[in-house]
Parts: C-alpha cells; sequence; structure tokens
C-alpha cells in the first residue's frame, strides 16, 4: 500500500511538473499583463525635454541582430557614446530574435524595466501601434521639426497610419531574385523572367541547360504577400488594416491567393520548382549550390549568397516577380523599425530621439547599408563615400534601390493585428496544397477562413 | 512540540521549504493554468471572456489538434522504443570489458551531453536534400525533412537517438547490479546467450527498465527544441506534436486560453498513462 502511495505522488509529481513546465510562462505573462492594463491610454502627449538637459541620460535600447548585423549595431552605439555631445549613453541589449524580443518587452514593459526603444519587426507594428506603451516618432519629429522628407518615402509609408510616423524605419529590405547567369548564358536566355508565369515558360531550357530545378522558390508568407502586393491588391479589407483595423482577409475575395497558388502550383508540377522547405532562406542553399537557376531571398542575403557563391557562378538580381507579367503593383518592405517607448521621461525621450536621429543619419545609414545590406534610411546616404564604395564593390544591390524606388507607397502592404499567426497559416496552406492533399480553392478557402477567425477572436477580447 | 490528541506536528515544518518551492513554481502556475483554459484571453494573456469549456470543445472538434495528438502519439512511440533499445543494446554490449571500452562507452552516452537544439542543427544539414551527407552516402534525392511522410519519423529518430545516452547509462548501472554469479550457474545449467538474456538480463533489469520507460515516456512528450528548429512543426503539420503546438498558440498567435487547455489535455494524458504503468509495475516488475 506505501509502495503505491509513493507511486501515485510519483505520478503526479512529475506530471503536475510536467504541465507546469508548459504553462509557468504563461503565468508570468498574465500576471504581469494585468499590471499592465492600467497604462492603456495612447500616451501622444508625452512631453520631450530639450537637448540641453539630457547630460547623464542612459537609456536601453532593445535589438534584434545577431551575428555580423549585431557586430554593426554594436559600432554604432559604441560611436554614438563616444562622439555625442550631449552625455547620453546608450545601453544596448540583445534581445533574440524579433519573437523573444517582443515577448520580453510585454512582461518587462509592465514595470517599467524595460527599454526606452526597442527594434520590432514590420508585422508587429500593429500589435505596437495599439499596445500604448508607445510615443510616435511623429510627436519627436514635430517637437524637433526635422525634415522627414529625408526618410526614403517607401519605406516610412510602411510604418505610417493616419499620416502619423509611428515608427522610424531601421533595418528594411525586400525581397529580389537571385538568378545564376552562367546558367541563363548557357541556356541562351537573354530576358530575365519577370513573373512566376514567365519563369515557368523558362524552365525547361534552363533544366535542359544543367539546372537541378529552375527556382529553390522557398514556402515563405513574405513573399506570398509580396506577390499580392506585386498584383496591386489588397490583402486585407478597410484599406489593408490601414483605413481602421481589418476585419477579414480580402485576398481570397480578389483572387489574388488563387492567382499566386495557381502559378505556384504550375511550377511545381511541372517540376520546376520543388518544395525546398519553409521560410525565407530555405532556397539559398540551393542556389549557392548551383542547383538552381532562381531563388527568391531578401536584399539582406545578398553578401551571403555571394560569400556562399564564392565565384563559382555570376550571380545576377533582378526585381522580385509578378505573378503575370501583365500585373501592375510593386513591392513592400519588411524589416524592423524602432519603437520609442513612453517612460514618463522627458530627458530619456529626448536622449532615445537624439539616438535615433544619429541611427538614421545618413553617415550611420551608410554604413549599416554597407555592413548588413539593409536599405539605406536616409536619402542622403546614397551621397556618402562609403555607400558609393559598396554598390562598387556590390552593384547587384542597385536593383534593390532601383526595385524600392519603382514601387509606391500605396504598395505599402497590409497592417494585421494577428500577421505572425497568419503568415503561418499561409505557409501551412500553400505546403498542404503542393503536397497535393488539397487544390487550390480549398487552400485559398482555408486559408481566409483560419486567418479570418483569428481576426475576429482577436478583436473580440483586444476591442 | 505535540497537539493535544498526541500527533506529532514538528515533521510538517520540515516540510514548508519544499512545499512553498512546489506552491510558488508547480501548483500556483497548475492552477492558474487550468484558469486560463477557461478563459479567451487577449493579447497580453489577460483572462478576457469567461468560455468555460469552450476551448475545450473547439480543440477537441479542431482537426488541427486531433492531428496534433495523432502526431504525437507516433511521435512518442517511436522515440520511447527507439531510444530504449537503442539504450539497451549498447548497454549490453558494454558490459563485457574489451579493449578500448572506454571509447565506446563514451561514444554510447554522448547524445546525453549534447543539447537538443544543437543535435537539431548538425542534423538539419545533414538532411539537407542537396547539400546534406545523408542523401550523398545513400545516393538518394529525398527532401527529408520538408516531406511530410518522412519529416515525423526524421525528428523522432533523432530524438531516440537523443534520449538514448541517458537510457544506456541507467541500463549500464542496471546491468552492473545483476549478480554475476547468476550467469555463471546459468552457464553450468548449459543455458546460451538467448536464453540467459531474456531470462536473467531482462528480469534483473525490470525495476530500471521501469523507471527508465516512465521517464522516456514523459521526456518524449516534452520534446521542443529539434522540432522548433528542424520542421516548426510542418510539413502540412505532419510534426505539430502537442508541446509545439502549445507553443505556437502561447507565444506566436498570443491565444493563452487555447494553450491552457492544451496543456491541461496534456497532462490528462500523460498523467492517466502514469498511472496505468504504474498499475502494471506490479504485475511485470521484479524487484
Amino acid at each position: 500500500m506505501k509502495k503505491r502511495i509513493v507511486a501515485a505522488l510519483m505520478a503526479a509529481t512529475m506530471t503536475i511538473g510536467l504541465l507546469s513546465g508548459c504553462g509557468g510562462k504563461t503565468t508570468a505573462e498574465a500576471t504581469s499583463g494585468a499590471a499592465g492594463s492600467t497604462s492603456d491610454a495612447v500616451a501622444s502627449d508625452a512631453a520631450m525635454a530639450d537637448a540641453s538637459e539630457v547630460d547623464g541620460t542612459e537609456i536601453t535600447f532593445w535589438h534584434s541582430m545577431g551575428g555580423v548585423n549585431g557586430a554593426a549595431i554594436d559600432t554604432l552605439v559604441k560611436k554614438f557614446n563616444d562622439e555625442n555631445e550631449l552625455g547620453i549613453t546608450v545601453n544596448s541589449q540583445y534581445q533574440g530574435e524579433y519573437d523573444d524580443s517582443l515577448n520580453k518587452l510585454k512582461s518587462a514593459q509592465i514595470g517599467n524595466m524595460g527599454a526606452d526603444l526597442v527594434q520590432v519587426y514590420e508585422i508587429g507594428t500593429s500589435f505596437m501601434k495599439d499596445s500604448g506603451w508607445i510615443v510616435p516618432m511623429q510627436t519627436m519629429i514635430d517637437a524637433d521639426s526635422y525634415d522627414v522628407s529625408q526618410i526614403e518615402p517607401n519605406l516610412s509609408a510602411y510604418y505610417t497610419v493616419d499620416n502619423q510616423l509611428y515608427s522610424m524605419p531601421f533595418n528594411s529590405s525586400t525581397p529580389i531574385m537571385y538568378y545564376n547567369k552562367d546558367m541563363f548564358a548557357a541556356a541562351g536566355i537573354t530576358d530575365v523572367p519577370d513573373s512566376l508565369e514567365a519563369i515557368g515558360e523558362v524552365g525547361d531550357k534552363l533544366q535542359s541547360a544543367g539546372a537541378g530545378e529552375a527556382i529553390s522558390l522557398g514556402i515563405y508568407g513574405w513573399f506570398f504577400e509580396q506577390l499580392i502586393s506585386e498584383q496591386g491588391l489588397d490583402y486585407a479589407n478597410n484599406g489593408n488594416g490601414r483605413d481602421e483595423a481589418a476585419t477579414a482577409v480580402e485576398f481570397d475575395s480578389n483572387g489574388a491567393a488563387k492567382n499566386i497558388l495557381t502559378e505556384w502550383k504550375a511550377l511545381y508540377d511541372a517540376g520546376y520548382a520543388p518544395n525546398v522547405g519553409r521560410g525565407g532562406d530555405s532556397g539559398l542553399a540551393d542556389f549557392s549550390a548551383g542547383k538552381s537557376a532562381i531563388t527568391l531571398g531578401s536584399t539582406a542575403s545578398l553578401k551571403q549568397i555571394l560569400q556562399d557563391v564564392n565565384g563559382k557562378f555570376e550571380v545576377g538580381t533582378a526585381y522580385f516577380p509578378k505573378v503575370k507579367s501583365s500585373d501592375q503593383g510593386g513591392v513592400s518592405i519588411g524589416g524592423a523599425s524602432l519603437w520609442a517607448l513612453d517612460n514618463q521621461d522627458p530627458k530619456k525621450l529626448r536622449a532615445t530621439w537624439e539616438f535615433v536621429k544619429f541611427l538614421i543619419s545618413p553617415e550611420s545609414q551608410a554604413y549599416w547599408n554597407a555592413q548588413t545590406g539593409y536599405f539605406p534610411v536616409t536619402v542622403a546616404a546614397q551621397d556618402e563615400a562609403v555607400f558609393k564604395d559598396n554598390i562598387a564593390q556590390y552593384p547587384q544591390f542597385q536593383t534593390a534601390i532601383d526595385q524600392l524606388h519603382d514601387s509606391k507607397p500605396e504598395y505599402a502592404g497590409a497592417l494585421l493585428s494577428v500577421f505572425p499567426e497568419a503568415r503561418a497559416t499561409a505557409e501551412t496552406e500553400i505546403e498542404t496544397m503542393l503536397n497535393g492533399t488539397e487544390d487550390v480553392d480549398t487552400a485559398v478557402k482555408n486559408m481566409a477562413e483560419s486567418i479570418n477567425k483569428s481576426i475576429e477572436e482577436y478583436n473580440l477580447v483586444n476591442e | 512540540m505535540k497537539t493535544k490528541k498526541g500527533m506529532n506536528v514538528t515533521p510538517y515544518f520540515y516540510l514548508i521549504p519544499s512545499m512553498l518551492v512546489f506552491a510558488v513554481f508547480l501548483f500556483y502556475p497548475f492552477f492558474k493554468t487550468i484558469y486560463l483554459s477557461l478563459y479567451k484571453t487577449n493579447k497580453l494573456g489577460e483572462a478576457k471572456i469567461f468560455v468555460g469549456l469552450g476551448n475545450y470543445t473547439e480543440l477537441l472538434t479542431s482537426a488541427s489538434f486531433r492531428n496534433s495528438l495523432k502526431v504525437t502519439m507516433i511521435f512518442v512511440v517511436i522515440v520511447v522504443i527507439g531510444g530504449m533499445l537503442l539504450g539497451l543494446l549498447t548497454a549490453v554490449l558494454c558490459n563485457k570489458a574489451f579493449p578500448g571500452i572506454r571509447v565506446f562507452s563514451t561514444a554510447y552516452a554522448l547524445p546525453m551531453a549534447i543539447a537538443s537544439s544543437s543535435a537539431a542543427m548538425i542534423f538539419q544539414i545533414m538532411l539537407h536534400p542537396a547539400v546534406g551527407i545523408v542523401n550523398k552516402l545513400l545516393g538518394l534525392d529525398i527532401n527529408w525533412l520538408n516531406d511530410p511522410n518522412t519529416a515525423l519519423y526524421c525528428v523522432a529518430i533523432l530524438t531516440a537517438w537523443l534520449n538514448s545516452g541517458i537510457n544506456f547509462l541507467y541500463f549500464s548501472a542496471g546491468l552492473g547490479n545483476i549478480d554475476e554469479s547468476l550467469y555463471e550457474r546459468a552457464s553450468v545449467d548449459g543455458a546460451n546467450g538467448i536464453q540467459k538474456f531474456f531470462s536473467l538480463t531482462l528480469p534483473g533489469l525490470s525495476p530500471i527498465m521501469f523507471y527508465t520507460l516512465v521517464v522516456n515516456i514523459i521526456q518524449a512528450f516534452q520534446s521542443f527544441g529539434q522540432i522548433k528548429i528542424l520542421t516548426e512543426g510542418g510539413p502540412s503539420e505532419s510534426t505539430n506534436v502537442i508541446v509545439y503546438s502549445i507553443y505556437r498558440d502561447a507565444f506566436f498567435n498570443y491565444r493563452f486560453g487555447s494553450a491552457s487547455a492544451q496543456s491541461v489535455i496534456l497532462f490528462v494524458i500523460i498523467m492517466l498513462i502514469t498511472l496505468v504503468m504504474f498499475r502494471i509495475e506490479k504485475k511485470g516488475v521484479s524487484y
């Protein structure tokens, strides 16, 4: 009997341990969340101290840049700390990936223990805007009479809602098409395809000229969104979620998703675009290994690709493909932006703003661009010597700049509170469709239904 | 310290420190999870709308969650059987002294020292269809991690291998406890190796085997890192085990209510399995 009790206890403890392992974090979120609901008002009346008063102010900057990009941030921060004449010290902290950083922010924000400036990915924009924790960049821009015409309009368009620039674009990228020039030459193709449809037309030529696959097309929600923008159509209703919060997706009713999936499936069925996996980088390995003739990837991947290819063949860049060559649209941006948090401290706010101004100065941006491959946020950065040297060394980057300039603010892409989930849903459905378990129409229908349900639930509990 | 009835209360005071730790880190989160599972939560994880068992009925009727249950079961079976067989096999092999045994023992125990995430990253490269060594060696062109038919097996086998290290250690310890003279007597009686294994080794190992089984099952249910890195629950949710699905719902979709409900369901499943196993223990295990 005794042993039985011991055994039962052991079982219970082990299983409880398991459950609380999963639930523990949830609880931390929940309890801290309760305290935070008091500060729900939008804090646009935040005051900013004068630049002369900030001597000795220390601010905390949370970012999500690891590796090479992280080193570049550290250099910029150090430079600012050494050189600024206002006596501001910036304490920069790497907080893990974008998702992790946002989660930490939620818990930390409650006790004002968090950051003064935080880098949040583009799909967190809607969340941050509605969080009530932030001071819109516009407030500081207006108070300081800063000249915003310096900022690349197609970048700031993404983060502008109701004519207010909410956050400062910092690391922005667009996807572009990378192609293997040697393979194209071998196949005798002179016109680089500008759409998925056109890729299908040259698929046979490329594959008979030695390409294992015409395109290594990673299943990535971002690409799906871009292909909608490229058609000039909306992802969600209410003006892509920019006039007011979106209540449903629109890509099902306006045909955008069906067009994409039909072409994608056609490429897949013809063997031109096999399933290379999920995520933005999944197609890069095949391309660098010389197996695929084309891949899609972020502009920020350019250096990595050139490094991996290492001169085995010549890498060409072209605009991100449309769905059909007749489509009229443009690319939208991805990446992250900087959000100023409202810590009820005019001095810190001023210090934060001074730091932001430093980060988007032409000099910093030229350095940032050369180190990372993200766009220079400031137009004048293109006049800097660092930028010119970099373009001379990597002429492929010019494609990215041209593509960005050829796009329009109206293709800035959607704002959606449940974007991270919506992106994953799109990926899962595309995957399922490629595997042949459901057809295009079902995939689109499931995608829309699932995302709409999430939006509905989100709007219900977060009114 | 004694009460009137003569009951000794002093020992209970000694329990206070551990009970405090349990209360803060186990019982409170436990009950909070149950509480949250009855609500729809907002983006900060605050309970907003009471839905009673709504989250549960939603889960149990959702094809995605039923798929998660199925996937989890397959995963656990492969991981537990694979991990234990591998551990047992290697432990039996290393039970005899021979030159170089230390090298082998270390190699077999090594998976225990490898973090699941780092192993996953290595396997990710090895299993890559274009540049991975697995396809190169086998001369195949299989997209291991992106094919719904193979992805789950890849993740499960990796996990089984990772778990085999600690199992090897348990079984080695268990083998060392079996009285050597039993084998000598069996040899004198003319028993062959296979007979000895099934009549002496296995029964001798049964207590440790039982413990290992319980731990392995719980561990298998909790596997997370390798799935997050290798497949993110895909392709087409074919590796979306419950723990990963909980993570997605809580920290990605910010639906703590639904995630809590899944946690509770997982808890019930594991508790039932564990209780059943302790029932079986009485019949099958000889101490």
